[in-house]
């Protein structure tokens, strides 16, 4: 038998097993009575529920004759306020409301819960990612600097984060720096996550610096570089490329993460699962959907990086 | 000679941290335009001595003075120092993410405040010098060993330095390549580039030196021209170590 079909035979292998686990879960769902409803899980994805158009004060409604403008007027003043983007009215003309009223809803199809939750892991892991490159980059270099100073508070902050639970610096952050400093859920999930991945980042950035070997610093020096400039434009340049493979690996834990980030009052994907679970009662469908949505975004980063991985290998 | 003197090497001792005496009591004048040979046995300290005169190993006693610059002195300008002793190392030490015209445009660039266009002028016109027209955008690791060791010496040469030090420029390389960089060398030594090399080709040491030196165990033992160096050593250890090599 040649290599090949041995090889595919393996794979086939592995993938009958997959589908066995597979199987098996589904018997071990049935035998708890669980019954399985894929079709509730799409709405929560694409909602055609439309958005809730509220009042923006206690007012009257006005609607037009043909029924294609939707206003209204404040119970007191003269204030006045036009809806637009709405597809079902549901209020009529003259109705008192009161701010907060759902007066009419916008069009039907829009982002599920599981969809809007998505979007605030991708906005909150991506802002976190920017802050803790800079984090990692600025203690790195503290790691490796000539003053002792630096390299005291560069460990001092490394050592810190990566001996404590994200959980407990969430909490941290959230409940300390959040009420004394006034920071919004999103600024502190933020904070605490760039924090904690920038002291990874600073390791990763470290090691990768002394990994380019002495004799590179010392050709630089020989040339008049001074040591900043040897660092930006000679050993810098060449640490990223061992620099990147770990940072994916980094970048990817960052995303996944950020689902501790759900403890507070933050609707990301995690929490917008929970919530899910709780109105369908269908776990399984759910929780997987969820962990599906998850692996896109860290399949994503995962394929993008190896691209850049290819396009630095190409220089030597 | 009446030419200045370049390197003063006073009475240098190196002790590295861990307590190994690399140089002992050194003594060394370099006047401009001189080509100094150094041989020796391994370990014997000639690497250390070569680095003392950049600065890429710190003294801890005696005096150096290069090119008017005190390195024993506490806050030497060491990098005012480096833009005037160029340094060719055995391991081509070449920046590996640049071109070679980016290798020997950086420093220019950066630490003289030459244009872009000025540096690459100069550039190619070393390139020319050394023969690889033809490389200039090529990488490092596309280049041989031979190839490699002319584009850092043209890198050396781009900061128009008074004096170039090479620590074995030849010992990296396959016997087939070692003429390509001696003829580079000897080329310099007739434009009275001064020089100071760290070499085991006793043919280039005896046709380019103006003077020959031999260490051992971290001191100088003696110096001389070549023709009296070769053919009538004063040492008894220069006559063994000679025996051996030739
Ligand atoms: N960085 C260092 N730390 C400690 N000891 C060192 C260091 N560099 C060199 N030495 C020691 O100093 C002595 C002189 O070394 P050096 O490299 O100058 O010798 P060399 O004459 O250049 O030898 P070679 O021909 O092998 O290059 C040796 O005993 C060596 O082990
Ligand atoms: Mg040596």
């Amino acid at each position: 038998m040649s290599n090949t079909t041995t090889r595919w035979l393996w794979h086939a292998l592995a993938v009958a097993l997959l589908a066995a686990l597979g199987t098996g879960l589904y018997i071990a769902s049935k035998r708890i009575d669980y019954t399985w409803r894929w079709e509730r899980i799409p709405q929560y994805l694409i909602s055609t529920e439309g958005e809730d158009l509220k009042a923006p004060f206690d007012g009257f409604i006005v609607v037009s004759e043909d029924g294609k403008q939707l206003s209204m007027t404040a119970m007191r003043g003269s204030e006045t306020h036009d809806f637009t983007g709405f597809s079902r009215i549901l209020s009529n003309n003259g109705d008192l409301v009161f701010e907060g009223d759902v007066v009419a809803k916008t069009d039907q199809v829009g982002p599920g819960p599981l969809l809007v939750g998505l979007w605030l892991t991708l906005k909150i892991s991506a802002l976190s990612l920017v802050f803790a490159l800079l984090l990692g980059l600025v203690f790195g270099l503290g790691r490796v600097s000539k003053n002792p100073a630096a390299r005291d508070l560069a460990a001092f902050y490394v050592e810190v984060i990566r001996g404590t639970p994200l959980l407990v610096q969430i909490f941290i952050v959230y409940f300390f720096i959040g009420t004394v400093l006034q920071l919004s859920a999103f600024a502190a999930g933020v904070v605490a996550l760039a924090v904690f991945t920038g002291a990874y980042v600073a390791e990763i950035v470290r090691a990768g610096i002394e990994a380019v070997p002495k004799r590179q610093t010392e050709a630089a020096q020989s040339v008049g570089l001074s040591g900043a400039q040897t660092m930006m434009y000679v050993i810098l340049p060449q640490a990223t490329r061992r620099i990147l493979p770990p940072l994916a690996g980094q970048s990817i834990n960052l995303i996944k993460d950020s689902s501790l980030v759900s403890v507070m009052a933050l609707t990301d994907l995690t929490k917008a699962g929970r919530e899910v679970v709780s109105s369908t009662f269908s776990p399984f469908e759910v929780w997987f959907t969820v962990a599906l949505m998850y692996l896109l975004l860290t399949g994503v980063l995962s394929v993008a990086v190896r691209r850049l991985e290819k396009r630095y290998a190409s220089q030597d | 000679m009446t030419n200045p003197v370049l390197i003063e090497a006073k009475n240098v001792e190196k002790r590295y941290p861990n307590g190994v005496l690399g140089l002992k009591t050194a003594s060394l004048a370099v006047k401009a335009g001189e080509v100094v040979v150094i041989v020796g046995p391994s370990g014997s300290g000639k690497s250390t001595l070569l680095r003392t005169f950049n600065g890429l190993e710190a003294i801890t006693a005696g005096e150096i003075v290069v090119d008017g610059h005190g390195l024993h002195e506490r806050g030497a300008d060491l990098r005012a120092l480096r833009q005037r002793v160029g340094m060719v190392f055995q391991q081509f030490n070449l920046f590996p993410h640049l071109t070679v015209l980016e290798n020997l445009t950086l420093a220019p660039r950066k630490v003289l405040k030459l244009s872009e266009s000025e540096a690459v002028e100069r550039a190619l016109a070393l390139l020319k010098k050394v023969g690889l027209s033809d490389k200039a955008e090529r990488y490092p690791s596309q280049l041989s060993g031979g190839q490699q060791q002319r584009v850092a010496i043209a890198r050396a040469l781009a900061m128009q330095p008074a004096v170039i030090l090479f620590d074995e420029p030849t010992s990296a390389l396959d016997p087939e390549m070692v003429g390509e960089v001696l003829e580079v060398m000897r080329q310099l030594a007739t434009e009275g580039m001064t020089m100071c090399v760290v070499t085991h080709e006793m043919g280039f040491a005896r046709a380019v030196a103006n003077r020959v030196i031999f260490m051992d165990a971290g001191e100088i033992l003696c110096e001389d021209p070549p023709a009296a160096f070769f053919d009538a050593p004063k040492h008894e250890r220069l006559r063994s170590f000679l025996r051996q090599v030739l």
